[in-house]
């Protein structure tokens, strides 16, 4: 038990530090800084990827970048993180790649040039730049089979990449393929690669190859690594980027450049020629810091000098950082969405009015609000979001004209009740069984939850509400189709690249319901919508294939298979030497090929 | 010197006046001298009065809220937060500030005060009642009884608490788990906090125990043949109420700490239901732009822990005078 001194004592500290908190929110409020980003390319007046320069650093420097979370994998046969990718993107040349201002229009990387279509739209074919080394201990030129071993390794159980299944399954032989030759994939000579598909799917291929898994790896050097299980070619792995994982003279990173949990290093490329590349690669080294807290790492980030914080800041640092550092505070655009997923399939939800019923009651601008308001979020009015094509075409900030329900971002629960009599619940309250609500532990996640827990519960329904950790919430129970949780009330996509298919498909198809893992939250399975995406699988050509996936959207808010909330900006801060160029196609996160130091 | 065959009045009482004729000397029942000594200590007092004002807040919540004319509990209001979210602070119309949904500071401390107390009296209830149903039987019957019970205590002490605490919120949080024994929210955290203090009160009931079997009132009672359950209860049971009591009210504070501690991890109370562990977890990540959200249940909570601490004190003075402080 404690001693009365020792309770006098703690009486006191708590007093003290009550004292100074006071003080120092009087502070804060003297300020009159507000955020006046409104729609959805606005950035409030700050720094944003759409605009930073690309051209104007100076080269030279190290760069110090914190990280809070772990990489999940730096192969870029496996790599399919937002914070994985600027590591990724720095040392990898994919076939194509976005640069950071862009996230429509890729560039070639590897590629000589834009990819060709045939006409048939089934075959794919990709010519290669000359004269690209791979990095120390390789040291060779690459070819196109270094990218044929990448698309056979990425199919490897060993190494399983997580999209090739989604994306490439059109190319021949490639569902059936284990890590050995896929057979529609040909290399006619050194510096050409050739996809044969069995449907005319050429258009989403084309627009996958900005994807990792079309980095070439050398396959005399990484089979060796590839046969252990799982592969540890990541500890060993070699670069064709600017930038290396630091190495020893095997190739070793491991414990030479990269200390997981602790540290990473990058240090330049020796064998990279900067004539054949995009980048302009200004730094000289930079070294990651892994572990702690966000909050702690945004405000170091903020007071340092030349540090970057890769993480997404909390709402209070965000606020800070709007009012008293703004010129190191950028907000990127476009980094996808949130909603609310509502069982299609069993319970309550089964019902579409009950569904529109609960859209038409949600505060979105409240659901909003507690992701840090209007500066960093955007009311969703449909599914597909700003940047992606058919995010116009689907009715751009309005969204689709015609749905009552989504007229009111505030919620309109006259409106919701008359959903629920035409739902056959004549008292506009719903009277059946207790559902249940799983959210994710942590702001902002839990208080999305308990504003949508609310919002069920004015429109009668029963609920059991539960907030486990983050992980726990979706992988034990929001993306396990037989658990029958009812509402899931924020889950999040942002799209794999510039096509509308890689934001509704997965998400939305009947045909994607895995038993685990599953991400058609809503298990949506609606045979018009699903037939609808099939054949808009097949079309050639952005701007058709906008149109097509723009119709499958207002099918999806007509049906409200879910209810979306939420277009995200993201925020992210760098140190007051720092010239950050965010990545607009990844969520801002800082490009570290282009970002230098003033 | 000593005459001898004549004590000498003991120190102190030499210049005591003997009874005259007549006079009656009132022995005070060991109730009334608890009650004496006990209200001599203010500060036991003052905790006591504390605790019953706090237990007549949480059981009147709803109606001082509506007296003070305070939104109710689960009433949203995103108009109370800025244009950032964060939630705005200390006003005349809601004194204690707000969080981040709007919703009255003040009115969800009024109705954390409820969970807590509950957690911690009903947590602390069945703890001492398993306690001393273990300690008792080890206690007395000894032998065999004893050393199954002891490494029961045994396994049930070298179980990581707060893991257990961990894998039992991570498979009954969102579903009922046991066969629907264990619920989530209020029970799942009454549950855990008796399987973890529960072997504490038994061990202290099996050590009381085990002394006072060997004294003569109990061999006594053999004699007269009492039966093992009457000796246990109307014997054994009285004599040790006054430990039992003393660490069962300095137990309380702790379980409203564990249970604290477990809304703070996201382990306790679920939402929509109040706590202040859990106000305190939601306030963290906004302290530097909302100290109110934290700093006031916070305080709720240090009081209260507080009142109980020195309440066990004062019961553990009056009940044992023998005890120097």
């Amino acid at each position: 038990m404690l001693s009365r001194k020792a309770i006098a004592g703690l009486i006191g500290a708590v007093l003290i530090a009550a004292v100074v908190a006071a003080c120092g929110s009087s502070e804060e409020k003297g300020s009159s800084t507000t955020p006046k980003g409104e729609g959805l390319t606005e950035s409030g007046g700050f720094k944003t990827p759409a605009t930073e320069s690309l051209t104007s650093g100076k080269k030279g420097g190290k760069l110090v970048v914190l990280q809070e979370t772990e990489f999940e994998h730096l192969d870029p046969g496996i790599s399919y993180y937002n914070l994985d990718y600027p590591v990724v993107f720095a040392t990898q040349r994919p076939l194509y790649s976005y640069k950071p201002n862009e996230e429509a229009e890729s560039t070639p990387d590897l590629a000589a040039g834009p990819p060709e279509i045939s006409s048939d739209n089934k075959t794919v074919t990709v010519k290669l730049k000359e004269g690209i080394k791979f990095s120390p201990p390789v040291n060779r030129e690459v070819t196109s089979e270094d990218v044929k071993y990448a698309f056979e390794r990425g199919k490897n159980p060993n190494v399983a990449n997580p999209y090739e299944e989604a994306y490439f399954a059109a190319v021949e032989g490639m569902p059936a393929a284990k890590g050995g030759p896929i057979k529609g994939i040909e290399t006619p000579n050194k510096h050409t690669i050739v996809f044969h598909l069995t449907e005319p799917k050429g258009q989403i291929v084309a627009d996958a190859l900005v994807l990792p898994l079309s980095a070439p790896v050398p396959k005399e050097y990484a089979a060796k690594y590839d046969k252990n299980s799982p592969s540890n070619y990541a500890s060993y792995e070699v670069a064709t980027g600017p930038y290396m994982i630091k190495n020893n003279s095997e190739g070793k990173v491991l414990g030479v450049g990269y200390f997981p949990g602790k540290s990473l290093t990058l240090v330049r490329n020796p064998n990279w020629v900067a004539s054949s590349d995009y980048r302009p690669a200004y730094l000289n080294e930079i070294n990651y810091k892994i572990g702690g807290t966000v909050t702690v790492g945004e405000k170091e980030a903020l007071q340092g000098t030349n540090i970057i914080d890769q993480e997404r800041p909390p709402q209070t640092i965000v606020q800070e950082a709007a009012e008293h550092y703004k010129e190191q505070l950028q907000i990127s655009p476009g980094a996808g969405d949130h909603y609310i997923a509502v069982n299609n399939k069993v319970g309550p939800f089964k019902n579409a009015d009950l569904r529109r019923a609960l859209w038409a009651a949600l505060d979105r601008e409240e659901m909003d609000k507690v992701r840090g308001g209007k500066l960093v979020t955007t009311v969703q009015t449909h599914f597909l979001y700003p940047g992606i094509g058919g995010f116009e075409q689907a009715g751009g900030l309005k969204g689709p004209a015609g749905i009552p329900y989504n007229e009111n971002p505030q919620g309109n629960m006259a409106l919701a009740e008359k959903y629920m009599k035409e739902g056959g619940y004549p008292t506009g309250k719903y009277s059946g069984e207790t559902i249940t609500v799983v959210g994710a532990r942590g702001a902002p996640a839990s208080e999305d939850a308990e504003i949508v827990n609310s919002t069920l519960q004015k429109l009668g329904f029963q609920t059991k509400l539960s907030l486990p950790e983050s992980s726990i919430a979706y992988s034990k129970y929001c993306n396990v189709p037989k658990e029958e949780i009812t509402v899931c009330p924020s889950v999040g996509w942002i799209a794999d690249f510039d096509d509308p298919q890689t934001v509704l498909n997965v998400t939305f198809n009947g045909k994607f319901i895995p038993p685990v893992g599953n991400v058609n939250w809503s298990q949506a399975n609606n045979p018009k919508t699903n037939e609808m995406m099939d054949k808009a699988e097949s079309i050639q050509g952005k701007s058709a294939r906008a149109s097509a996936w723009a119709k499958i959207d207002e099918e999806l808010v007509k049906e409200a298979n879910a209810i979306p909330f939420d277009w995200d900006k993201q925020a992210n801060v760098e140190g007051t030497q720092v010239l950050g160029v965010g990545q607009l196609w990844n969520s801002g996160e800082w490009d570290l090929s282009f970002t230098s130091l003033k | 010197m000593t005459i001898s065959g004549i004590e000498p009045a003991p120190a102190g009482l030499a210049d005591v006046e003997p009874l005259g004729p007549g006079e009656v000397v009132h022995a005070l029942a060991p109730r009334q001298l608890f009650w004496r000594r006990f209200r001599k200590d203010k500060v036991a007092m003052v905790s006591g009065i504390i605790i019953l004002v706090e237990i007549a807040i949480a059981f009147l919540a709803p109606v001082i809220v509506k007296v003070l004319g305070l939104p109710g509990p689960q009433v949203q209001n995103p108009n109370l937060t800025n244009a950032f979210g964060s939630p705005l602070g200390p006003s005349f119309s809601h004194p204690f500030g707000v969080d981040q949904l709007g919703r009255d500071v003040l009115t969800r401390t009024i109705y954390g005060a409820r969970v807590s107390l509950t957690v911690g009296i009903v947590g602390t209830l069945v703890a001492t009642l398993i306690g001393v149903t273990v300690g008792m039987l080890a206690g007395y019957y000894k032998g065999s009884v004893d050393t199954f019970f002891s490494r029961v205590i045994d396994v049930v002490l070298s179980i990581p608490p707060l893991l257990l605490a961990l894998g039992i919120a991570a498979s009954c949080s969102v579903k009922a788990c046991a066969g629907g024994t264990i619920q989530p929210g209020v029970q799942t955290v009454i549950f855990l906090i008796a399987l973890i203090t529960w072997p504490y009160q038994a061990r202290i009931v099996r050590g009381l125990v085990l002394s006072l079997r060997e004294r003569e009132f109990i061999e006594a009672s053999h004699a007269f043949g009492a039966s093992n359950s009457r000796i246990m209860f109307r014997e054994i049971l009285p004599n040790i109420a006054a430990p039992v009591i003393v660490y069962a009210t300095l137990q309380i504070p702790l379980n409203i700490l564990i249970e604290a501690a477990l809304s703070f991890l996201g382990i306790g109370i679920r939402p929509p239901t109040i706590s202040w562990g859990q106000m305190i977890a939601s306030a963290t990540p906004i302290f530097n732009t909302a100290w109110w959200y934290m700093v006031f249940p916070g305080v709720a909570l240090l009081i209260t822990v507080l009142a109980f601490n020195l309440l066990g004190d004062g019961l553990r003075d009056a009940l044992n005078p023998r005890y120097a402080r």
